[in-house]
Protein backbone atom coordinates (compact mmCIF):
# COMPACT_ATOMS: atom_id res chain seq x y z
CA UNK A 1 0.00 0.00 0.00
CA UNK A 2 1.67 3.63 -1.14
CA UNK A 3 -0.75 5.83 0.15
CA UNK A 4 -1.45 5.32 4.36
CA UNK A 5 -4.26 7.36 3.28
CA UNK A 6 -6.49 4.77 1.03
CA UNK A 7 -8.64 2.63 2.55
CA UNK A 8 -7.08 -0.92 2.33
CA UNK A 9 -8.79 -3.72 1.30
CA UNK A 10 -11.14 -5.79 3.05
CA UNK A 11 -8.39 -8.82 3.38
CA UNK A 12 -5.77 -5.89 5.38
CA UNK A 13 -8.97 -5.16 7.58
CA UNK A 14 -9.26 -8.72 8.96
CA UNK A 15 -5.57 -9.27 8.91
CA UNK A 16 -5.15 -6.10 10.94
CA UNK A 17 -8.49 -6.68 13.26
CA UNK A 18 -6.75 -10.23 13.49
CA UNK A 19 -3.23 -9.03 14.79
CA UNK A 20 -5.23 -6.98 17.81
CA UNK A 21 -3.25 -7.70 21.13
CA UNK A 22 -5.94 -7.81 24.26
CA UNK A 23 -4.32 -6.45 26.77
CA UNK A 24 -1.28 -5.32 25.57
CA UNK A 25 -2.72 -2.75 22.73
CA UNK A 26 -6.06 -2.28 23.96
CA UNK A 27 -8.16 -2.12 20.55
CA UNK A 28 -11.31 -0.25 20.48
CA UNK A 29 -12.64 -3.49 18.38
CA UNK A 30 -13.26 -7.24 19.79
CA UNK A 31 -10.13 -8.83 21.34
CA UNK A 32 -8.03 -11.44 19.45
CA UNK A 33 -5.22 -13.67 20.58
CA UNK A 34 -1.70 -12.41 19.41
CA UNK A 35 -0.59 -13.75 16.58
CA UNK A 36 3.17 -13.14 16.63
CA UNK A 37 5.49 -13.21 19.67
CA UNK A 38 6.41 -8.85 20.51
CA UNK A 39 9.47 -8.27 22.60
CA UNK A 40 9.91 -4.68 23.54
CA UNK A 41 12.32 -2.47 25.61
CA UNK A 42 11.60 1.00 26.77
CA UNK A 43 14.07 3.39 28.66
CA UNK A 44 12.79 6.38 30.45
CA UNK A 45 14.56 9.01 32.85
CA UNK A 46 12.65 11.08 34.85
CA UNK A 47 13.59 14.59 36.75
CA UNK A 48 12.00 16.92 38.78
CA UNK A 49 12.91 20.40 39.02
CA UNK A 50 14.35 21.76 42.01
CA UNK A 51 12.32 23.08 44.64
CA UNK A 52 12.82 26.80 44.80
CA UNK A 53 14.87 28.83 47.07
CA UNK A 54 11.78 30.83 48.11
CA UNK A 55 9.98 27.85 49.17
CA UNK A 56 12.95 26.31 50.56
CA UNK A 57 13.43 25.83 54.36
CA UNK A 58 15.96 23.33 54.51
CA UNK A 59 17.04 19.61 53.33
CA UNK A 60 18.44 19.29 50.01
CA UNK A 61 16.62 21.49 46.67
CA UNK A 62 17.45 18.56 44.45
CA UNK A 63 14.02 16.24 43.76
CA UNK A 64 13.66 12.92 42.43
CA UNK A 65 15.74 11.67 39.12
CA UNK A 66 14.42 7.85 38.12
CA UNK A 67 15.82 6.06 35.58
CA UNK A 68 13.28 3.11 34.21
CA UNK A 69 14.14 -0.18 32.08
CA UNK A 70 10.94 -1.27 31.05
CA UNK A 71 10.75 -5.18 29.17
CA UNK A 72 8.00 -6.48 27.65
CA UNK A 73 7.46 -10.09 26.08
CA UNK A 74 3.40 -11.15 24.38
CA UNK A 75 3.09 -14.84 23.14
CA UNK A 76 0.37 -16.94 21.75
CA UNK A 77 0.58 -20.17 23.54
CA UNK A 78 -2.31 -21.70 21.49
CA UNK A 79 -4.99 -20.74 19.35
CA UNK A 80 -6.90 -19.20 21.96
CA UNK A 81 -4.46 -18.18 24.67
CA UNK A 82 -2.02 -16.06 25.13
CA UNK A 83 0.56 -14.69 27.72
CA UNK A 84 2.14 -11.36 28.16
CA UNK A 85 4.98 -10.68 31.02
CA UNK A 86 6.05 -7.01 32.03
CA UNK A 87 9.40 -6.09 33.82
CA UNK A 88 9.96 -2.44 35.16
CA UNK A 89 13.11 -1.66 36.83
CA UNK A 90 13.50 1.60 38.35
CA UNK A 91 16.62 3.27 40.11
CA UNK A 92 16.41 6.64 41.65
CA UNK A 93 17.71 9.42 43.89
CA UNK A 94 17.25 12.21 45.30
CA UNK A 95 15.60 14.60 48.44
CA UNK A 96 11.81 14.54 48.59
CA UNK A 97 9.33 17.15 50.91
CA UNK A 98 9.42 15.94 54.02
CA UNK A 99 7.42 18.81 56.53
CA UNK A 100 6.09 22.35 55.66
CA UNK A 101 6.25 25.15 58.47
CA UNK A 102 5.49 28.54 58.44
CA UNK A 103 7.70 31.48 58.02
CA UNK A 104 8.05 34.62 59.71
CA UNK A 105 5.24 35.62 57.90
CA UNK A 106 3.26 33.04 58.07
CA UNK A 107 3.89 31.64 54.87
CA UNK A 108 4.46 27.61 54.46
CA UNK A 109 8.15 26.67 53.66
CA UNK A 110 9.25 23.35 52.93
CA UNK A 111 11.35 21.07 54.37
CA UNK A 112 13.28 18.57 52.35
CA UNK A 113 14.97 15.15 53.19
CA UNK A 114 18.62 14.72 52.88
CA UNK A 115 19.41 13.78 49.42
CA UNK A 116 19.01 9.82 49.39
CA UNK A 117 21.12 7.19 48.02
CA UNK A 118 20.13 5.31 45.05
CA UNK A 119 17.18 3.13 45.42
CA UNK A 120 15.67 0.56 42.77
CA UNK A 121 12.51 -1.19 42.60
CA UNK A 122 11.56 -4.19 40.66
CA UNK A 123 8.06 -4.71 39.22
CA UNK A 124 6.73 -7.93 37.59
CA UNK A 125 3.57 -8.27 36.16
CA UNK A 126 2.35 -10.92 34.13
CA UNK A 127 -1.40 -11.59 31.64
CA UNK A 128 -2.79 -15.02 30.79
CA UNK A 129 -5.51 -14.60 28.21
CA UNK A 130 -7.75 -17.63 27.91
CA UNK A 131 -10.16 -17.12 24.68
CA UNK A 132 -12.75 -19.66 25.97
CA UNK A 133 -14.92 -18.67 22.54
CA UNK A 134 -14.74 -16.25 20.03
CA UNK A 135 -15.87 -13.29 21.60
CA UNK A 136 -15.28 -13.89 25.21
CA UNK A 137 -11.55 -13.69 26.64
CA UNK A 138 -10.89 -14.51 30.20
CA UNK A 139 -7.56 -12.96 31.89
CA UNK A 140 -6.07 -14.08 34.72
CA UNK A 141 -3.36 -11.51 36.08
CA UNK A 142 -0.40 -11.26 38.72
CA UNK A 143 2.34 -9.55 39.77
CA UNK A 144 5.35 -9.18 42.19
CA UNK A 145 6.81 -5.42 43.13
CA UNK A 146 9.71 -5.21 45.39
CA UNK A 147 11.99 -2.49 46.81
CA UNK A 148 14.09 -1.81 50.13
CA UNK A 149 11.07 -0.93 52.15
CA UNK A 150 8.39 -2.13 50.31
CA UNK A 151 6.44 -4.75 48.55
CA UNK A 152 3.40 -5.75 47.11
CA UNK A 153 1.41 -9.08 45.16
CA UNK A 154 -1.30 -8.79 43.82
CA UNK A 155 -3.72 -10.92 41.49
CA UNK A 156 -6.59 -9.98 39.33
CA UNK A 157 -9.17 -11.77 36.75
CA UNK A 158 -10.92 -9.93 33.97
CA UNK A 159 -13.71 -10.87 31.41
CA UNK A 160 -14.33 -9.11 27.99
CA UNK A 161 -17.19 -10.29 25.92
CA UNK A 162 -17.83 -8.84 22.89
CA UNK A 163 -21.57 -8.68 21.34
CA UNK A 164 -21.01 -7.98 17.32
CA UNK A 165 -24.80 -7.40 16.75
CA UNK A 166 -25.13 -4.44 19.06
CA UNK A 167 -21.39 -3.37 18.14
CA UNK A 168 -21.06 -3.54 22.01
CA UNK A 169 -17.91 -5.07 24.39
CA UNK A 170 -18.74 -5.60 27.79
CA UNK A 171 -15.73 -5.71 30.12
CA UNK A 172 -14.98 -6.14 34.19
CA UNK A 173 -12.65 -7.60 36.40
CA UNK A 174 -10.97 -8.19 39.93
CA UNK A 175 -7.75 -6.97 41.57
CA UNK A 176 -6.37 -7.83 45.04
CA UNK A 177 -3.35 -6.04 45.90
CA UNK A 178 -1.64 -7.17 49.22
CA UNK A 179 1.46 -4.86 50.40
CA UNK A 180 3.82 -4.51 53.03
CA UNK A 181 5.78 -1.79 54.88
CA UNK A 182 9.14 -2.12 56.64
CA UNK A 183 10.22 1.67 56.14
CA UNK A 184 14.34 2.29 56.55
CA UNK A 185 15.18 4.07 59.58
CA UNK A 186 17.88 6.95 58.12
CA UNK A 187 18.45 10.31 58.44
CA UNK A 188 14.57 10.64 58.49
CA UNK A 189 13.02 9.50 61.55
CA UNK A 190 9.88 6.81 60.30
CA UNK A 191 6.89 6.38 62.12
CA UNK A 192 6.16 3.10 61.94
CA UNK A 193 8.69 -0.14 61.89
CA UNK A 194 6.36 -2.44 59.84
CA UNK A 195 2.87 -2.11 58.32
CA UNK A 196 0.28 -3.68 55.91
CA UNK A 197 -2.29 -2.34 53.44
CA UNK A 198 -4.08 -3.78 50.79
CA UNK A 199 -6.38 -3.05 48.20
CA UNK A 200 -9.15 -4.69 46.29
CA UNK A 201 -10.48 -3.23 43.01
CA UNK A 202 -13.62 -4.30 40.65
CA UNK A 203 -14.35 -2.45 37.36
CA UNK A 204 -17.17 -2.47 34.84
CA UNK A 205 -16.78 -1.24 31.34
CA UNK A 206 -19.04 -0.99 27.97
CA UNK A 207 -17.24 -0.09 24.14
CA UNK A 208 -19.25 0.77 21.59
CA UNK A 209 -18.45 1.23 17.53
CA UNK A 210 -20.32 3.78 16.60
CA UNK A 211 -19.12 4.28 13.20
CA UNK A 212 -16.42 3.08 10.89
CA UNK A 213 -14.46 5.49 12.46
CA UNK A 214 -15.65 6.32 15.80
CA UNK A 215 -15.41 4.01 18.96
CA UNK A 216 -16.38 4.97 22.83
CA UNK A 217 -15.71 3.34 26.02
CA UNK A 218 -17.13 4.34 29.52
CA UNK A 219 -15.69 2.19 32.71
CA UNK A 220 -16.71 2.92 36.02
CA UNK A 221 -14.54 1.38 38.98
CA UNK A 222 -14.25 1.20 42.76
CA UNK A 223 -11.41 0.64 44.99
CA UNK A 224 -11.09 -0.13 48.26
CA UNK A 225 -8.09 0.68 50.18
CA UNK A 226 -7.43 -0.80 54.30
CA UNK A 227 -4.30 -0.62 56.43
CA UNK A 228 -1.49 2.17 57.01
CA UNK A 229 -2.30 4.40 54.69
CA UNK A 230 -0.39 7.23 56.07
CA UNK A 231 3.42 8.46 54.47
CA UNK A 232 5.70 6.80 57.22
CA UNK A 233 8.27 9.22 55.91
CA UNK A 234 6.34 12.88 56.61
CA UNK A 235 5.88 14.89 58.94
CA UNK A 236 3.06 17.52 59.78
CA UNK A 237 3.74 21.10 61.62
CA UNK A 238 0.90 21.75 64.19
CA UNK A 239 2.10 25.34 65.53
CA UNK A 240 0.66 25.13 69.52
CA UNK A 241 2.61 22.12 70.76
CA UNK A 242 5.58 22.31 72.55
CA UNK A 243 7.50 20.03 70.22
CA UNK A 244 5.38 20.64 66.75
CA UNK A 245 6.28 17.52 64.29
CA UNK A 246 4.08 15.04 64.62
CA UNK A 247 3.87 11.82 61.99
CA UNK A 248 1.57 11.99 58.53
CA UNK A 249 -1.31 10.07 60.34
CA UNK A 250 -4.01 9.61 57.99
CA UNK A 251 -7.64 7.37 58.39
CA UNK A 252 -6.96 3.41 57.64
CA UNK A 253 -9.35 2.55 55.29
CA UNK A 254 -10.26 4.89 51.64
CA UNK A 255 -12.61 4.23 49.55
CA UNK A 256 -12.38 5.22 45.80
CA UNK A 257 -14.92 6.00 42.52
CA UNK A 258 -13.39 6.38 39.10
CA UNK A 259 -15.19 7.47 35.77
CA UNK A 260 -13.13 7.06 32.95
CA UNK A 261 -14.64 7.48 29.28
CA UNK A 262 -12.81 7.22 26.39
CA UNK A 263 -13.32 8.39 22.75
CA UNK A 264 -11.28 7.36 19.81
CA UNK A 265 -12.15 8.70 15.96
CA UNK A 266 -10.26 8.42 12.62
CA UNK A 267 -10.21 11.57 10.51
CA UNK A 268 -9.32 10.28 7.10
CA UNK A 269 -8.76 13.47 5.53
CA UNK A 270 -5.92 14.08 7.48
CA UNK A 271 -4.56 10.32 8.26
CA UNK A 272 -4.94 10.91 11.97
CA UNK A 273 -6.64 9.66 14.91
CA UNK A 274 -8.13 12.04 17.68
CA UNK A 275 -8.52 11.19 21.16
CA UNK A 276 -10.57 11.79 24.09
CA UNK A 277 -10.05 10.56 27.38
CA UNK A 278 -11.87 12.04 31.16
CA UNK A 279 -11.82 10.97 34.21
CA UNK A 280 -13.76 11.79 36.67
CA UNK A 281 -12.68 10.79 40.59
CA UNK A 282 -14.46 11.11 43.84
CA UNK A 283 -13.24 9.31 47.41
CA UNK A 284 -14.35 9.35 51.08
CA UNK A 285 -11.10 11.15 51.99
CA UNK A 286 -12.95 13.95 49.86
CA UNK A 287 -10.69 14.33 47.33
CA UNK A 288 -12.64 14.92 44.12
CA UNK A 289 -10.34 14.93 40.63
CA UNK A 290 -11.00 15.63 36.72
CA UNK A 291 -8.81 14.41 34.43
CA UNK A 292 -8.86 15.55 30.54
CA UNK A 293 -6.27 14.61 27.91
CA UNK A 294 -6.92 15.10 24.24
CA UNK A 295 -4.63 13.75 21.93
CA UNK A 296 -3.87 13.83 17.99
CA UNK A 297 -2.12 10.73 16.38
CA UNK A 298 -0.71 12.08 13.55
CA UNK A 299 0.56 9.44 10.65
CA UNK A 300 3.09 11.10 7.90
CA UNK A 301 3.24 8.73 5.32
CA UNK A 302 3.93 5.05 5.72
CA UNK A 303 6.09 4.57 8.32
CA UNK A 304 6.06 8.07 10.60
CA UNK A 305 3.59 8.82 12.97
CA UNK A 306 3.61 12.43 15.37
CA UNK A 307 2.03 11.94 18.61
CA UNK A 308 0.42 15.32 20.50
CA UNK A 309 -1.41 15.16 23.97
CA UNK A 310 -2.20 17.97 26.06
CA UNK A 311 -3.48 16.44 29.84
CA UNK A 312 -5.08 18.87 31.98
CA UNK A 313 -5.43 17.37 35.46
CA UNK A 314 -7.35 19.04 39.13
CA UNK A 315 -8.28 17.72 42.48
CA UNK A 316 -9.52 18.79 45.55
CA UNK A 317 -7.78 18.42 49.61
CA UNK A 318 -8.56 15.51 51.06
CA UNK A 319 -10.57 16.51 54.13
CA UNK A 320 -7.03 16.28 56.86
CA UNK A 321 -4.80 17.98 54.78
CA UNK A 322 -3.28 21.41 55.27
CA UNK A 323 -0.17 22.68 54.57
CA UNK A 324 0.66 23.57 58.08
CA UNK A 325 -1.81 23.32 61.54
CA UNK A 326 -2.46 25.98 63.71
CA UNK A 327 -3.75 23.50 66.87
CA UNK A 328 -4.27 19.45 65.81
CA UNK A 329 -7.46 17.92 64.66
CA UNK A 330 -9.89 16.80 66.80
CA UNK A 331 -10.09 13.07 64.99
CA UNK A 332 -6.02 13.15 65.15
CA UNK A 333 -5.53 13.09 61.10
CA UNK A 334 -3.30 15.20 59.59
CA UNK A 335 -1.05 15.74 56.38
CA UNK A 336 1.19 17.83 54.44
CA UNK A 337 1.39 15.91 52.01
CA UNK A 338 1.60 18.05 48.42
CA UNK A 339 -0.12 15.11 46.88
CA UNK A 340 -3.11 15.52 49.50
CA UNK A 341 -3.30 19.24 48.54
CA UNK A 342 -5.81 21.16 46.10
CA UNK A 343 -4.20 22.21 43.36
CA UNK A 344 -4.72 21.33 38.94
CA UNK A 345 -1.49 20.16 36.51
CA UNK A 346 -0.95 20.99 32.90
CA UNK A 347 0.92 18.02 30.89
CA UNK A 348 2.21 18.44 27.31
CA UNK A 349 3.40 15.35 25.71
CA UNK A 350 5.13 14.51 22.26
CA UNK A 351 6.00 11.52 20.41
CA UNK A 352 7.78 10.31 17.27
CA UNK A 353 7.45 6.73 16.38
CA UNK A 354 9.05 5.03 13.33
CA UNK A 355 7.99 2.01 11.82
CA UNK A 356 10.88 -0.21 10.02
CA UNK A 357 10.06 -3.86 8.82
CA UNK A 358 9.93 -5.95 11.83
CA UNK A 359 10.67 -2.89 14.71
CA UNK A 360 8.98 -0.07 16.10
CA UNK A 361 11.09 2.43 17.41
CA UNK A 362 10.03 6.17 19.52
CA UNK A 363 10.78 8.62 20.92
CA UNK A 364 8.73 10.50 23.97
CA UNK A 365 9.03 13.52 26.03
CA UNK A 366 6.69 14.64 28.09
CA UNK A 367 6.68 17.86 30.44
CA UNK A 368 4.51 18.17 33.83
CA UNK A 369 3.77 21.34 35.92
CA UNK A 370 1.34 21.55 39.14
CA UNK A 371 0.83 24.96 39.72
CA UNK A 372 -2.76 25.67 42.25
CA UNK A 373 -3.61 28.28 39.27
CA UNK A 374 -4.37 25.27 37.41
CA UNK A 375 -6.98 23.84 39.59
CA UNK A 376 -10.86 24.25 38.74
CA UNK A 377 -11.45 25.81 42.16
CA UNK A 378 -9.68 28.82 44.21
CA UNK A 379 -6.58 27.43 46.02
CA UNK A 380 -6.19 29.46 49.35
CA UNK A 381 -2.49 28.85 49.79
CA UNK A 382 -0.47 26.01 47.50
CA UNK A 383 1.57 23.99 48.75
CA UNK A 384 5.09 24.46 48.32
CA UNK A 385 6.16 20.98 47.35
CA UNK A 386 4.21 21.03 43.78
CA UNK A 387 6.21 19.26 41.63
CA UNK A 388 7.21 20.01 37.91
CA UNK A 389 8.71 17.31 35.79
CA UNK A 390 9.79 15.75 32.54
CA UNK A 391 10.11 12.38 31.19
CA UNK A 392 12.13 11.03 27.79
CA UNK A 393 11.64 7.84 26.84
CA UNK A 394 12.91 5.90 23.82
CA UNK A 395 11.54 2.49 22.91
CA UNK A 396 11.83 -0.37 20.91
CA UNK A 397 9.77 -2.98 20.46
CA UNK A 398 9.89 -5.92 17.78
CA UNK A 399 7.80 -8.38 16.16
CA UNK A 400 9.10 -11.96 15.47
CA UNK B 1 -18.46 20.11 39.47
CA UNK B 2 -20.61 16.90 38.88
CA UNK B 3 -22.69 19.08 35.94
CA UNK B 4 -18.90 19.41 34.25
CA UNK B 5 -18.28 15.62 34.59
CA UNK B 6 -21.61 15.11 33.25
CA UNK B 7 -21.42 17.24 30.56
CA UNK B 8 -17.82 16.39 29.12
CA UNK B 9 -19.49 12.73 29.37
CA UNK B 10 -22.32 13.59 27.49
CA UNK B 11 -20.38 15.26 25.19
CA UNK B 12 -18.02 12.51 24.56
CA UNK B 13 -20.89 10.05 24.08
CA UNK B 14 -22.92 12.54 21.75
CA UNK B 15 -21.33 10.76 18.70
CA UNK B 16 -23.51 7.83 19.67
CA UNK B 17 -26.17 7.97 16.62
CA UNK B 18 -24.83 4.51 16.47
CA UNK B 19 -24.31 2.60 12.77
CA UNK B 20 -23.87 -0.66 11.30
CA UNK B 21 -20.53 -1.51 11.07
CA UNK B 22 -19.31 -4.55 9.10
CA UNK B 23 -16.07 -6.32 9.95
CA UNK B 24 -15.05 -5.92 6.75
CA UNK B 25 -15.08 -2.01 7.42
CA UNK B 26 -13.34 -1.55 10.87
CA UNK B 27 -10.00 -1.01 9.08
CA UNK B 28 -10.07 2.44 10.45
CA UNK B 29 -10.94 0.91 13.77
CA UNK B 30 -7.91 -1.57 13.55
CA UNK B 31 -4.80 1.17 13.18
CA UNK B 32 -3.13 0.68 16.01
CA UNK B 33 -3.19 4.78 17.27
CA UNK B 34 -7.19 4.09 17.05
CA UNK B 35 -6.43 1.91 20.77
CA UNK B 36 -7.31 2.52 23.85
CA UNK B 37 -3.90 2.54 24.69
CA UNK B 38 -1.48 2.66 21.28
CA UNK B 39 1.87 1.81 23.35
CA UNK B 40 1.15 -0.20 26.65
CA UNK B 41 4.45 0.48 27.74
CA UNK B 42 4.47 3.93 27.41
CA UNK B 43 0.48 4.12 29.43
CA UNK B 44 1.74 1.93 32.02
CA UNK B 45 4.30 4.33 32.67
CA UNK B 46 2.73 7.32 32.16
CA UNK B 47 -0.46 5.49 35.01
CA UNK B 48 3.04 4.88 37.61
CA UNK B 49 4.25 8.10 37.16
CA UNK B 50 0.88 10.07 37.60
CA UNK B 51 -0.07 7.25 40.72
CA UNK B 52 2.73 8.54 42.57
CA UNK B 53 2.46 11.96 41.95
CA UNK B 54 -1.64 12.56 42.11
CA UNK B 55 -4.24 11.77 44.63
CA UNK B 56 -6.07 10.05 41.97
CA UNK B 57 -5.55 6.69 40.08
CA UNK B 58 -7.77 4.44 38.61
CA UNK B 59 -9.45 3.31 35.72
CA UNK B 60 -10.34 0.14 33.10
CA UNK B 61 -8.31 -2.55 34.84
CA UNK B 62 -7.60 -4.54 37.58
CA UNK B 63 -4.17 -5.36 37.29
CA UNK B 64 -1.19 -3.31 39.64
CA UNK B 65 -0.13 -3.57 42.84
CA UNK B 66 1.03 -0.59 45.36
CA UNK B 67 4.46 0.65 45.42
CA UNK B 68 6.27 2.98 48.02
CA UNK B 69 6.14 5.70 45.81
CA UNK B 70 2.41 6.42 46.75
Amino acid sequence: MNNNNKKPSALMALTSAAMALPGVGGKTEAAAPVSEPVLSYHVSHYREADIERKDHLGGARERYEIDTHQLGFAAPLTHAADLKLDLMVESMSGASPWYIQPDADGRPVQAMSGASIKEERYDVQGRFNHFVSKDTVLSYLAGYSDEHDYQAINVGLEIEHNIPVQQLTVSGGIGYSDDELEPTQGTTPVSVVKADKDNLTAFVGVGLIVNERTAVQTNLSVSDQQGFLSDPYKLVFIANQVNPLFADSRPDDRRQWVWLTRLRHFVPAANAAFHADYRYFDDDWDVESHTLELGWYQNIGVSWRFDTALRWYSQTAAYFYAPYFLSARPDGYATSDYRLSPYGALGLRLKLVKKLGPWQLSAELESYSAKDSYSLDSVEVENPGLVEFTTFSLGFDRVF
Amino acid sequence: MRILSLATVIFLLSACSVTRVDPWDRQYLARPEMAWDPDGSSATYRAHVYFSKEASNGGASAGGGGCGCN
